[in-house]
């Protein structure tokens, strides 16, 4: 068999072919059929330049001879195939690069400024140009995690959490580039290695080192929560440490048996916990209670969460990236696994606009852009 | 006219009669007839009287009625039904007597009309037969009586007198005369020999001699048999249906025309079953269930337990049933040849086809007492005894399973497979490591004369230490609640203060190296070891204390407290190779009197005093509490390089040069529980 009857068909409009079958050989590959795409769209169009296509069979990108994949998928090669194809999505060059002093360890994004925590005990707010506006600090040891909480005309609100036990929320303003900071959320006992605000900006989550999640008001306040010192503490030398008003924690998570590793929102009322303790957890935070647990068997890094596939990505120590479906009661059901980095996953990612994709990035050095089809 | 003329008719020929010589019976038929018609003229003059106009009309009806009965007989006025009907009153009205013939034709006309009526309506020429044949009966029936010509009247009224009645002019007729009184009676008995069978006829006075068959009718009557002779009572019966088929039919009827015909009758009647059944106005008789009540499951009840105790039972064992040879008489194939009498005597008693020797007696009496009675009576009382009486259950398992499978290496993990991450930053051999208690951090020391520590999941180095020497050891209190990480450089052992930790955390260690213990007498050790705080530039690289050591320190490790923690010198002369430090009293001792060797390693237990000095060869254990010696273990190898022990306490590894791991298990021996390559 040398011939297929294949049948081109896109989303993407401006790459729209005549919707007829065409007689393809079998053992065509991506390459050979982005060339077909190309001429037909020369063919077309005069003015088009040439674009690369990757294709997918029934919702499966195809990466090798198309009779091959076919055949491994069952696929019969009796009818005409119809074959999606999408603009390749090729691999980024930096355009600027922002240059800190130490070790980066936290990137949170908005939609003008990105926000970046540092093992140099500062976060720094930079604009989209990679211009630094502002430094932001005030911890005593390294800044471990960073996010933006509200932003409210010029004012922005924004955490950092760092190794120092403590989670600051500053408020910046951006006209004026001042800096304040409003709150020292004290409590955790180990370094706060993961922050995330819900939804709303009202409220936001931490999770520690000391194996805690702690629930804490994002709303800033012009008083101080009532804290237990201890009596013994040299009060002059607190006055010195003191960054903004003292606020503790509205609730208190606990369960996992290792540190806490990633912490996010899934919804208003849910927050997930990614740990070292092998366990993805999933919290209703107004009852403060477990609501569901997925037990891995590697130490999880980072987790993300898509709303629009509604799956879990999690990057773990042993080079996979697993998806998950939150809502099983049971767990420990994995999707989907996705490997092919060579170090730890430190980061995944879901594209926030696109069902399928999902990014990672590894401590072999690479970033990598899935798409889960 | 023509009425009263055929009225009187009758009446004509009734007096014209009486002139004739009639049966007497007929002729007392007469007169009654005749009073009757006098009594009842009397009735109907005096209803006469009294109701008119009834008469009347009744006298119009009767003219009407005469024409009728032009055709009817004057034989009718003398109908035995109308003699009978009179008959009961005939007594009284002959007492009244007299009468008046005057209007009696008439009145005997109105009586007799209503009967008339009757007759006229069955026919009436049967009728005239029928009075015909009456008559001639009468006659012959009389026909034996015919010389009485009293009539039919009670005998006795005339017993005293000479005659019994009157003829028909008016004339006594007497009785025959009887000339017999008892006399001749008796004699009459005595002398003739058909006395027995003559019969007094009072009729007529005469005496009848009964013939034979006469006689024979008598008795056969008595007895209750049929009169005739001929008539047999048990003639066999012909049953009319039987079972046998037969080839004609029992009636030669042909078949009904209705019976090939549906009748109309009766498919009305069904249909109208078939139309209330399907109103539902007739239901069905229910077909009964039987599958409830009829039938009991009896052991429905039954406890399985006891159930299965039933199936368990094993039924003693039974005797086996005495065979021919055991007969008193066998047959002669069952006894013993010589040969086979030979051999059974030569077989041992076990190993007997028979326990005995099938012997013949000419009878059963000859048979003398069974001698093994009682050994047999025995060996039925050890089977008993003996044997089984519960089914043992035996489980078929294959040795092989009770063995606990392998675990996969894939299980087994996390061990190291793959290189995760790198801690990057010594420039010389990094010669030892240690993990703080609580995983975050990583403590290196190396031959560069620094040591670092590392945060463990971003390898990322926090701190670096100059100690000024090359790294020997380095072990980071085990204690979660102090931050101490003790350094072997050198002669000299440092404690290091990485201030990694919790405020808390920090505070504690700062305690514990602040509080400062005067040595009470310098001792022999305080004079070899030499504790110092250090100052300057060391103390705020975060180096607390420097215990002084005569000879360069190889090894350091803490007890699971935190607060001891013991050095190792290896020197082959001297006895001061191990020393054990107390960091809250700052003081330091030599457990050991005598060099037993090279001591390579040594090592706190977990939990218990214990403490473990691996030399070049074995590893001994020592309890600190009684300050003797427990055990010794031989390791299988030539050179021991390090001892680690398991936190549970029991289980012992040893690493020697030689590329071999010694696995020791407390509990069991002192010899290793698995060499490992």
């Amino acid at each position: 068999m040398s011939q297929l009857q294949a049948r081109f068909f896109t989303e993407d409009q401006r790459y729209v072919v005549d919707d007829v079958p065409f007689s393809i050989p079998a053992a065509s590959e991506v390459q050979d059929l982005s060339n077909v795409i190309n001429k037909l769209l020369e063919a077309k169009h005069a003015s088009h330049s040439r674009v690369e296509f990757d294709f997918l069979v029934r919702s499966q990108f195809l990466r090798t001879q198309l009779a091959t994949h076919m055949e491994t998928e069952g696929i019969s090669t009796e009818d005409v195939v119809e074959l999606e194809y999408v603009q390749r999505i090729t691999a980024p060059e930096p355009e600027e690069c922002m240059m800190h002093d130490d070790w980066i360890s936290s990137v949170d994004g908005d939609s003008e400024w990105i926000l970046t925590g540092s093992y140099d005990k500062t976060a720094r707010v930079w604009s989209l140009e990679g211009k630094a506006l502002m430094t932001v600090a005030g911890h005593s040891d390294v800044v471990k995690d960073v996010a933006w909480v509200k932003r409210d005309g010029l004012t922005s609100l924004l955490l950092t959490a760092s190794l120092d036990q403590t989670v600051l929320l500053w408020e910046w303003n951006s006209e004026r580039n001042k800096l304040k900071a409003r709150h020292c959320c004290r409590g955790h006992t180990g370094s706060v290695d993961a922050i995330s605000t819900d939804p709303t900006g009202s409220k936001f989550c931490s999770g520690s080192w000391d194996k805690m999640l702690k629930i804490w008001s994002a709303v800033p306040t012009d008083e101080a929560d009532e804290v237990e010192e201890p009596a013994d503490r040299p009060r002059k030398k607190q006055k010195t440490q003191q960054l903004g008003l003292t606020r503790t924690p509205l609730m208190t998570l606990s369960g996992h048996n290792e540190a806490v590793s990633s912490v996010l929102w899934c919804d208003s009322e849910e927050v997930c916990s990614a740990s070292w303790d092998h366990s993805i957890r999933v919290w209703d935070v107004e009852a403060g209670v477990m609501k569901t647990m997925l037990t891995g068997s590697k130490v999880f890094n980072c987790i993300s969460y898509s709303p629009l596939c509604r799956r879990l990505a999690s990057g773990s120590t042993d080079r996979h990236i697993r998806l998950w479906d939150p809502r099983t009661k049971d767990g420990a059901l994995v999707l989907l696994s996705l490997t092919s980095h060579t170090g730890w996953v430190t980061a995944v990612k879901w594209a926030p606009s696109h069902e399928h994709q999902l990014v990672s990035g590894s401590l072999d050095n690479l970033v990598k852009l899935w798409d889960t089809r | 006219m023509m009425v009263s003329l055929k009225t009187c008719f009758p009446r004509g020929s009734m007096e014209a009669s009486r002139g004739n010589v009639q049966s007497a019976e007929q002729r007392a038929g007469m007169k009654k007839t005749k009073k009757t018609d006098k009594k009842r003229s009397k009735q109907d003059e005096e209803d006469e009287e009294e109701d008119q106009p009834f008469d009347l009309n009744s006298k119009a009806m009767e003219e009407d009625e005469d024409d009728d009965d032009l055709s009817d007989s004057e034989d009718s006025v003398y109908s035995g039904l109308e003699d009978s009907g009179s008959d009961s009153e005939k007594e009284e009205e002959e007492e009244e007597g007299g009468s008046d013939d005057a209007d009696e034709d008439e009145q005997d006309q109105s009586e007799q009309s209503p009967v008339k009526e009757s007759k006229k309506k069955e026919g009436a020429g049967e009728e005239k037969e029928m009075k015909k044949e009456d008559e001639y009966d009468h006659d012959t029936s009389d026909e034996e009586d015919i010389r009485n010509t009293v009539g039919n009247i009670p005998m006795e009224w005339y017993k005293d007198f000479p005659h019994v009645g009157y003829n028909l002019d008016g004339k006594k007729i007497y009785k025959p005369i009887r000339n017999k009184d008892e006399l001749d009676d008796f004699l009459e008995k005595m002398e003739n020999p058909d006395y027995w069978k003559t019969v007094h006829d009072k009729k007529t006075s005469s005496d009848i001699v009964l013939s034979d068959e006469q006689i024979e009718l008598v008795n056969r009557l008595q007895r209750g048999q049929f009169g005739d002779v001929n008539f047999n009572e048990y003639e066999p019966t012909v049953e009319f249906f039987s079972k046998d088929v037969l080839i004609h039919p029992v009636t030669n009827r042909p078949a009904d025309k209705r019976s090939f015909i549906p009748s109309l009758i009766e498919k009305e009647k069904v249909s109208k079953l078939v139309h209330a059944i399907k109103m539902g106005w007739i239901k069905p008789r229910r077909v009964e269930d039987d599958s409830r009540g009829r039938f009991y499951d009896l052991w429905a009840s039954e406890n399985s337990s006891i159930l299965a105790k039933h199936k368990m039972h094993l039924p003693a064992p039974k005797i086996p049933l005495p065979g021919h040879e055991e007969s008193y008489n066998p047959p002669p194939e069952y006894m013993f040849t010589d040969e086979e009498k030979a051999l059974w005597e030569q077989q041992d008693p076990s190993d007997r086809r028979l326990p005995f020797v099938p012997k013949k007696y000419p009878s059963l009496r000859q048979v003398p007492a069974f001698s093994q009675f009682i050994h047999e009576r025995f060996e039925r009382c050890l089977d008993l005894y003996l044997c089984p009486r519960q089914r043992k259950m035996r489980v078929n398992v294959n040795p092989e399973d009770l063995i606990p499978k392998l675990p996969k290496p894939k299980d087994l993990q996390p061990f190291p497979t793959t290189q995760s991450l790198v801690y990057r930053g010594h420039s010389g051999l990094v010669r030892s490591i240690s993990v703080s208690p609580s995983g975050q951090w990583l403590v290196s020391g190396s031959d560069d004369g620094s040591v670092r520590l590392w945060e463990v999941c971003s390898s990322r180095c926090m701190k670096t230490v100059q100690v000024g020497g090359a790294v020997k050891s380095v072990a980071w209190n085990p204690n979660p609640s102090l931050c101490l990480v003790a350094v072997a450089v050198d002669s000299a052992v440092l404690i290091l203060s990485p201030a990694l930790a919790d405020k808390q955390v920090l505070l504690s260690s700062e305690r514990l190296l602040t509080t400062q213990q005067e040595e009470e007498e310098p001792s022999e050790e305080s004079q070899t070891v030499v504790w110092s705080e250090t100052d300057g530039e060391e103390l705020n690289q975060g180096i607390r204390l420097k215990i002084q050591h005569p000879k360069a320190v190889h090894q350091v490790t803490w007890h699971s407290k935190g607060d001891y923690l013991a050095s190792v010198m290896p020197d082959h002369s001297s006895h001061l190779q191990v020393f054990i430090h107390q960091l809250s009293r700052r003081r330091s001792q030599n457990p050991f009197r005598r060099n037993k060797g090279l001591v390579q390693a040594v090592s706190f237990h977990p939990i218990r005093p214990y403490f473990f000095v691996a030399t070049q060869r074995s590893v001994r254990i020592y309890n600190l509490v009684k300050q003797e010696m427990t055990k010794k273990l031989q390791a299988n190898s030539k050179w021991i390089s390090s001892i680690a022990v398991h936190s549970g306490g029991d289980h012992v590894i040893c690493g020697s040069y030689d590329c071999r791991l010694s696995w020791f298990d407390l509990d069991l021996s002192t010899k290793p529980y698995k060499m490992l390559r």
